[in-house]
């Protein structure tokens, strides 16, 4: 992978990635064929479908979830997740 | 002006049931053709007359969008578009599993038509008059069989690959050329409501692509102004054809400018970004 920042802060300290509610989830695959950046994984068994690579997913993207005919896909709060990301420059010394 | 709807009329999932519903009620409020997907799909020269001289509302049930990708595929171009499932959310009501229109689901039906009724007879909204100089001078980053360009100057960058220009008090916002050409041809935007409250790096409209359906996030905080109509409602090629010019999608009165620039890269920076990006895709 390339750089591993988003915004100047480590992606690995950003928890943005998608959920997977099982209940309402086909296995229809769209998301999967969808997103370039392999965040998903296709598993033999019951669950064939898993978030093998959350930081692999891009910080406010939702593209996957519009994709999804029975709405089985969440992302993290938008608000807090950029209030953290702030917080998180300015302990960091705020990279301008 | 005449119209027609294309509605979703899945009878498979609870979206389906309502769907159908709405488009029947928006083509009874337009006086407007109803235009059958299983039809459609069937047979397109049946519509030919319909799809080439009315105007086109399509109404998704679900994200699978199969009445979108139907129109896509005949070349349509829609004047207005609604996809359920997202407004059902954003209206705090559930539908029930059942694949009829359930009680209730009729005066939702009727408020989104409202809405779209609504919309349809909104009056044309304007941009800036002030002068508006198209870049001259860009940086090219190369990538496989790619050219990606970037404005040198006056454009600064969110990292979701959409920009902001200053002109006083207000910023025109876009997609950066690498957004174009990712997500290939703009069949579609869905824009912001005039008049409504941004924050930066939240949402200000869609657009869509036959790959997908991207949200637009906003590069600075403040009040929605203007969107651009042509975009809109006749040429969405444009944000492929000239991104950082004809083809910008709406402008926002500012309130943070100075704080909120911070967090965004210039054009040398955001040149930085972009082949790491493509490298990755």
């Amino acid at each position: 992978m390339s750089e591993n920042t988003f915004m100047g802060v480590a992606r690995e300290s950003i928890p943005w990635a998608p959920l997977i509610d099982y209940e309402k989830c086909d296995f229809c695959m769209e998301c999967d064929e969808f997103c370039p950046h392999r965040v998903f994984e296709r598993r033999e068994g019951d669950v064939k479908l898993v978030v093998a690579n959350p930081n692999n997913c891009v910080v406010f993207c939702r593209a996957c979830s519009k994709t999804c005919g029975p709405d089985a896909i969440t992302f993290p709060d938008k608000p807090q997740t950029i209030k953290l990301i702030k917080e998180l420059r300015n302990a960091e010394g705020g990279a301008a | 002006m005449s119209y027609a709807v294309l509605a979703c009329n899945g009878v498979d999932k609870a979206e389906g049931a309502l769907a159908r519903e709405v488009g029947l009620l928006v083509a009874e409020a337009t006086g407007g053709d109803v235009i059958c997907p299983v039809l459609l799909n069937r047979a397109p020269d049946r519509y030919q007359k319909a799809l080439g001289e009315d105007a086109l509302i399509v109404v998704d049930g679900c994200g699978t969008r199969c009445a979108s990708k139907l129109a896509a595929g005949v070349g349509a171009k829609p004047k207005q578009k609604v996809l359920l499932s997202t407004l059902v959310k954003a209206s705090g009501e559930h539908l029930q599993a059942s694949l009829r229109l359930a009680p209730g689901g009729m005066a939702l039906a009727e408020s989104i038509v409202a809405d779209i009724v609504a919309a349809l007879g909104a009056p044309g909204r304007q941009a800036t008059p002030a002068a508006w100089e198209a870049p001259t001078e860009f940086f090219v980053v190369l990538f496989d069989k790619f050219e990606f360009r970037i404005p040198k100057q006056g454009y600064l960058f969110c990292e979701n690959d959409t920009w902001a220009r200053q002109m006083g008090n207000r910023a025109r916002v876009g997609i950066s050329d690498y957004l174009q050409q990712q997500l290939t041809d703009i069949l579609y935007f869905n824009p912001p409501v005039l008049g409504a409250r941004v924050e930066q790096f939240g949402e200000l409209g869609e657009v869509e692509s036959s790959k997908a359906i991207f949200e637009i996030i906003a590069p600075v905080s403040g009040t929605v102004v203007a969107v651009n109509e042509t975009v809109v409602g006749e040429s969405p090629e444009l944000v492929n054809a000239d991104p950082y010019g004809e083809g910008w999608l709406a402008e926002i009165e500012m309130s943070a400018w100075a704080e909120e620039s911070e967090l965004l890269l210039d054009g040398p920076a955001y040149r930085g970004t972009v082949g790491p990006k493509a490298a990755d895709y």
